[in-house]
This record gives C-alpha cells, sequence and structure tokens, in this order.
C-alpha cells in the first residue's frame, strides 16, 4: 500500500504531469469562472485531449480542470448571483449579499479556502477507504457487477432531479445508445443502418461534448444578453479575512465536508444537491439562523466544503465499481475507458498507484487553485461584465473542432451537433442528462458482466451465486420505493381530504 | 403550443424509438439481443406510462425531492430564511429563439462540412462577432484571426490531428 501511494506521487512529478495538472486547473478556473460553462463542459471539451500521454498526466489534466472549475463555479455564483452549474446555487444565497456589501474579496477567499480544506478531507477519505473496501471488491464476480451496474442504473435515475419516470426514461435510452456499433461479442453490427462510421459506435467524448458543451452554448445563444452585467462597489475587505473565516469555522468545514463525502458515495446525487444541504445544514447549526440570506459567511464556507469534499467520495464508486457519482464522474469514466483502465478490482490491485495518483491530483490541484485563487480575488473582485456573444462562437468552434479531434472522423462533427440539439431538448424537457451519461457508461458493464456471467455459470447463474440474488432483491427494492413512496403520500393526501 | 403538447411530442418521439430499437433487435442473434430488447420493451413501457401519467396529473407529483428545505412551523423548529438573491429566473424561450440556436449550430456544422474546421471557425467566430456587434469589424477580425491561429496551433501543429480540407476542397484545387 505505502509502496502504491510512493508510485502515485512519484508518476505525479514528471514534468509532463505537472504541467497538466497547471495547465488543467488555469483552463478549468477559466471555464468555471465563464458563467454558464460549469465543470461538466470543462471536462468534456478536454475529453479529444486525453489521448496518447501518460495516465496520470491525463488524469492530473481532467481532474485538476474539474476540481478548479468547482472554485471558478464558485465565482460566478458569488460576485454576479449567476451559478455556473446548480452545484453553485446555494453560494448566491450569502455569496452575493456580500458582495453587494463591498465584501467579494472575503467571500471569494472563504469560499476558496473552505472548498481547500474539504477537498483535502475528501481525498484522506478516500485514502483510508481504499484499504477498507479493497476486500469487498476483490470478493465480487461478474453477477455482482452486473447487479451493481443495475443497481447503479436504478439508483441513479431515482435520486436525479426532476421526474422519476424521465430519469429512468434517460437512463434507457443512454443504455441503447451505447449499443450502437459492433457487438464485441457477437460481432453482429446494431443499430448501424448499413453505415461503416456507425460501426465503430458512438465515440463517448464526442457524446459528452455535444450533450452537455454544444446544447449550454445553444442555452447561451438564446440568452444573447450580457450574462451578467453588475455595477461594482466599493471593497471593503480583504483576502485574509476571508482566510481566517474558514480556518475559524473549522467544526463546519469538517461537518460540511463529512455530508459531502456521504452525497458523493452516493452514486447519482451530484454536487448540486450537496451545496443545498451543506447550506440548510450550515442554517440549522448556526446559533445565529437569521444572519443566512443576507451575507453570512458561512453560507458560503459550508456549500464550498462540501462540494471540495465530494470530489473525494464520488471516487469512491467510480473507481470500485464503475458506478459514477454524478456528471463529472461519468466523464472521467469515459476518459478511464479511452485510457484503458476499467474500473473495479483492477484499479485496487493493478492500478492501484493510479489510484494514489488521484488522491495526489486532488490534494496538489486544490493547493494549486487556492493559492491561485487567492491571488486572483482581487482582480475578480472587479470583474464587472461577460457576454454570452463572446463565448457562443469561441467555445462551439472548440466543441466541434474538439469533436473532429477525437478520431479524426468528421462524422464525429455532425454527432457532436445532433447530441447538442438532444441535450438541449432533454434539458428543456427535464429529461435528465447526468442518467443518459450514466446509461451509457453503465451499458458497457452490464453487457460483458452478463455474457461472462452466462459463460461462467450458465443460465442459471443467479441462483449460483445468492449474493448477486440478493442484490437483484435490492435494486427492485430501491427501485420501487420511490413509487411506493408516491402512492402512499398520495393515499394520505386523498384521506385527508 | 402549450407544455403538455409539447412534453408529449418529445414523448412520442422516444415511444417511437423504443419501439424502433423493438423491430431492429428482431434481426439479431438472440445473445446480440439480449440486453437491448429488454430493455427497449421497459423503455417502451415506461414512456407509455409517463404518457398516460402526464396527462392525467401534474409532472411534479412524480418528483423527488432528495431535500426539503423544512418550511417554518409550529414545532419550535428552526425556520430557515428565505435567501434575498435569487437567480434571477427569466422566462421560457421563444421558437423562434430556439430556431435561431439550433441555426448557430447548423450553420457552423455546414461551414464545418464545406470548408473544414480552420476557415469554418474564422468564418463562423468572425460573423458572429460581426452579425451581433460584440466588437467592431477591426477588432472583431482581429481577435477572430487570434483565436484561429491558436486552434490551428493547439489542434493540428501541437496535438498533429490529420487535417479536413472540406467538401469543396476539390474544387479550390481545380
Amino acid at each position: 500500500m505505502l509502496e502504491a501511494i510512493g508510485a502515485g506521487l512519484a508518476a505525479l512529478l514528471t514534468p509532463q504531469a505537472i504541467l497538466f495538472m497547471f495547465i488543467g486547473v488555469i483552463y478549468g478556473l477559466v471555464i468555471g469562472i465563464l458563467p454558464g460553462l460549469g465543470g461538466v463542459v470543462a471536462m468534456a471539451l478536454l475529453l479529444p485531449f486525453t489521448y496518447g500521454f501518460e495516465k496520470a498526466a491525463t488524469l492530473a489534466l481532467l481532474l485538476g480542470a474539474h476540481i478548479a472549475t468547482i472554485w471558478g463555479d464558485s465565482v460566478t455564483s458569488i460576485l454576479f448571483s449567476v451559478p455556473g452549474s446548480a452545484k453553485g446555487l446555494a453560494l448566491c444565497f450569502d455569496g452575493y449579499p456580500m458582495t453587494k456589501q463591498g465584501q467579494a474579496k472575503r467571500a471569494l477567499a472563504a469560499s476558496a479556502t473552505g472548498a481547500l480544506m474539504g477537498g483535502i478531507i475528501g481525498a484522506v477519505f478516500l485514502a483510508l477507504c481504499i484499504p477498507l473496501i479493497r476486500p469487498v471488491i476483490l470478493a465480487l464476480g461478474p453477477s455482482e457487477y452486473l447487479m451493481m451496474a443495475l443497481w447503479g442504473l436504478t439508483v441513479i435515475a431515482t435520486f436525479s432531479e426532476g421526474s422519476l419516470m424521465k430519469g429512468l426514461i434517460a437512463s434507457l435510452l443512454g443504455v441503447l445508445v451505447a449499443f450502437i456499433g459492433t457487438d464485441v461479442v457477437t460481432a453482429t453490427p446494431r443499430f448501424t443502418f448499413g453505415s461503416e462510421f456507425l460501426m465503430d459506435g458512438i465515440s463517448f467524448p464526442v457524446a459528452m461534448i455535444g450533450l452537455f458543451a454544444v446544447s449550454e452554448m445553444m442555452k447561451l445563444a438564446i440568452k444573447g444578453t450580457p450574462i451578467v452585467d453588475r455595477s461594482l462597489v466599493k471593497e471593503v475587505s480583504t483576502v485574509w479575512q476571508g482566510v481566517m473565516d474558514a480556518v475559524r469555522h473549522w467544526w463546519l468545514v469538517v461537518r460540511s465536508s463529512l455530508l459531502g463525502l456521504w452525497i458523493g458515495v452516493l452514486p447519482g446525487v451530484g454536487a448540486s444537491v450537496a451545496g443545498l444541504a451543506a447550506y440548510a445544514q450550515a442554517v440549522q447549526t448556526s446559533k445565529t439562523p437569521e444572519r443566512f440570506g443576507k451575507g453570512a459567511v458561512e453560507g458560503v464556507i459550508a456549500p464550498d466544503a462540501t462540494m471540495g469534499a465530494n470530489e473525494g467520495g464520488g471516487l469512491m464508486p467510480t473507481l470500485a465499481f464503475g458506478i459514477p457519482g454524478g456528471e463529472s464522474m461519468a466523464i472521467l469514466l469515459v476518459a478511464f475507458i479511452g485510457l484503458g483502465v476499467v474500473p473495479g478490482p483492477d484499479m485496487l490491485t493493478k492500478n492501484l498507484d493510479l489510484v494514489f495518483s488521484m488522491v495526489w491530483i486532488i490534494v496538489i490541484a486544490n493547493i494549486v487553485v487556492t493559492v491561485i485563487g487567492l491571488a486572483i480575488c482581487p482582480a475578480l473582485a472587479r470583474l464587472p461584465t461577460l457576454h454570452a456573444n463572446l463565448m457562443v462562437p469561441i467555445v462551439l468552434s472548440v466543441c466541434f473542432v474538439g469533436a473532429y479531434a477525437t478520431r479524426s472522423r468528421i462524422e464525429d462533427v455532425v454527432v457532436a451537433a445532433v447530441f447538442g440539439v438532444l441535450g438541449y431538448v432533454m434539458d428543456k424537457y427535464r429529461y435528465s442528462r447526468a442518467n443518459f451519461v450514466s446509461g451509457m457508461v453503465l451499458a458497457v458493464m452490464i453487457e460483458r458482466n452478463l455474457h461472462i456471467s452466462l459463460t461462467l455459470y450458465g443460465k442459471d447463474f443467479l441462483l449460483q451465486r445468492p449474493i448477486a440474488l440478493a442484490m437483484l432483491a435490492f435494486v427492485l427494492f430501491t427501485a420501487a420505493l420511490p413509487f411506493f413512496r408516491t402512492w402512499r403520500r398520495d393515499r394520505k393526501r386523498a384521506l385527508a381530504t | 403550443m402549450s407544455r403538455r403538447t409539447q412534453d408529449n411530442l418529445v414523448a412520442a418521439v422516444l415511444l417511437a424509438v423504443f419501439a424502433g430499437v423493438i423491430w431492429l433487435c428482431q434481426d439479431f442473434g438472440p445473445r446480440a439481443r439480449m440486453i437491448p430488447l429488454p430493455l427497449a420493451i421497459f423503455g417502451l413501457i415506461l414512456t407509455a406510462i409517463q404518457i398516460v401519467w402526464q396527462n392525467l396529473r401534474s409532472t411534479d407529483e412524480l418528483r423527488m425531492h432528495m431535500i426539503a428545505v423544512p418550511a417554518p412551523d409550529s414545532t419550535g423548529a428552526r425556520p430557515v430564511p428565505v435567501p434575498e438573491s435569487k437567480p434571477a429566473v427569466g422566462r421560457g424561450p421563444s421558437w423562434r429563439e430556439e430556431a435561431g440556436a439550433m441555426g448557430v449550430v447548423l450553420v457552423l456544422l455546414a461551414l464545418v462540412l464545406l470548408l473544414g474546421p480552420i476557415p469554418a471557425v474564422f468564418l463562423f467566430t468572425g460573423g458572429y462577432f460581426v452579425i451581433t456587434r460584440h466588437y467592431s469589424l477591426r477588432a472583431g477580425v482581429i481577435y477572430t484571426a487570434v483565436f484561429t491561429a491558436a486552434t490551428y496551433l493547439l489542434f493540428f501543429v501541437a496535438l498533429e490531428i490529420q487535417p479536413y480540407h472540406g467538401i469543396l476542397a476539390p474544387l479550390f484545387a481545380q
């Protein structure tokens, strides 16, 4: 184990890995600070660049960018009350009032320090979990992994935003889209309509670029107006005040981080829920809850600490079971597939050093983001305006060139455009894009493990694997539970009236 | 068109997709259709239920709320103050605006297919800046040229991506 910890760090000390992490962090900060572009867009746009480099360096690029966007998202919520993504919503409640009171520097610094402390707690948790979860993972066979993937599919839909039924439909649609191409087991071309291009299947990175980045640009193009336009207020706070605020409220940071870890571990419950949950617990546990909503610094620290820790928690099910904790983890899984890294037992045996590289990346990237963040806080506090008309053509162009660059096939540009429209429609009618992506990723795991189970144990593999059978019962129970709850609630309501 | 009609249209398209998958699966061998077929049938059933559901009752009733911020009550529990600042929620986009956004994507797609990525990026970005009057013509052209050069250097020089010259390339070659 200690050897893997050392090897994980050593892999990050190569010039390529160090350079990639810095590029990732700076890129992530820029993307995060641009309203409307969140961590998912940042990661989707990076996917074409993840081939042909060292594994640790590629992960440093992706995770570094992702971690930087977490704080970048917070910046737009605090300065403009425009969350870069749903997870930044909770920061608008107190961050923006602080900005209006001339305390933008303090809010930004408290947010960066809170995220750093949360991020480190998350990384430590991930490192501590590995030896504990290793025996469990190694005891599971393909049948259990099949059940795990099915559970991931249903539980992600259950906990996703919006309608449960639509969540399940989106997951199923994602699974079916992943089956486009030649079936690796039977060599049957599926849903290819005779197209040679579709024989290779839909490229996951291209689909991600379309679903998230192109569709987000369509939304911005519709806006067309300045995304943010504010009058500047005279600053009366300092960066140091914000840092000390986070340190002074260390117990709030620890509580919020633990909440973030727990939410991160639950598959499908993303950081958007984590931020709001952290805010709610900060209010509930405060001795002066009346200050919240009017510029309480605790309302900034708690969501950021939670979102920082959320990453460590989210990586656990992603690495151990191949079940993504949220949209960004699903994209990370896509990158793993591209790198030839298979989550599951291999991750905790053959690739253990890579897992520890990720733990180190979380720690180092969080420190780098905080140092850069604190340095640029004063400049950010003076940021007056940003316009959609500047971002749309630039990001859309990068999306299309990036889609082409993935496999040097022009048809991928068409796929990105089609998935862009699909992503827009799904977002508008509340068919969760996160579920769709999770479905795409889990499809591979479901089909592979089913075929292996059938080959190893025959058609009645469930009867031969009692743990898998028990897991199936659990899957059915968790899938039915929300429907039962809705039915019971309706019945109670009907009886009351 | 009402929101419910739009929802029904989307659900109908999904229903057709799942039905199409079931139909296509008939041509596959038993192992190749082992997963897609049952999932498509499940999807078809769920979509049919969704259509019935959304027409009989409010869609909100199907939503799962992970976190309910407790409202003030008489049990002595502390109320959560309503935040002063909420992110601005605007009106929904009109079909013209949506068609415009789709048009933007289609224009760039057409340019990439016809001319190849780099000329397309230059024309699209420059055109967008000029049409939206975000920059003056001169500033727009300068920024566009810088951005296009950066894109070219990153993708086609640093990453050594094989260039695509577009459907119109043979015409220019002549």
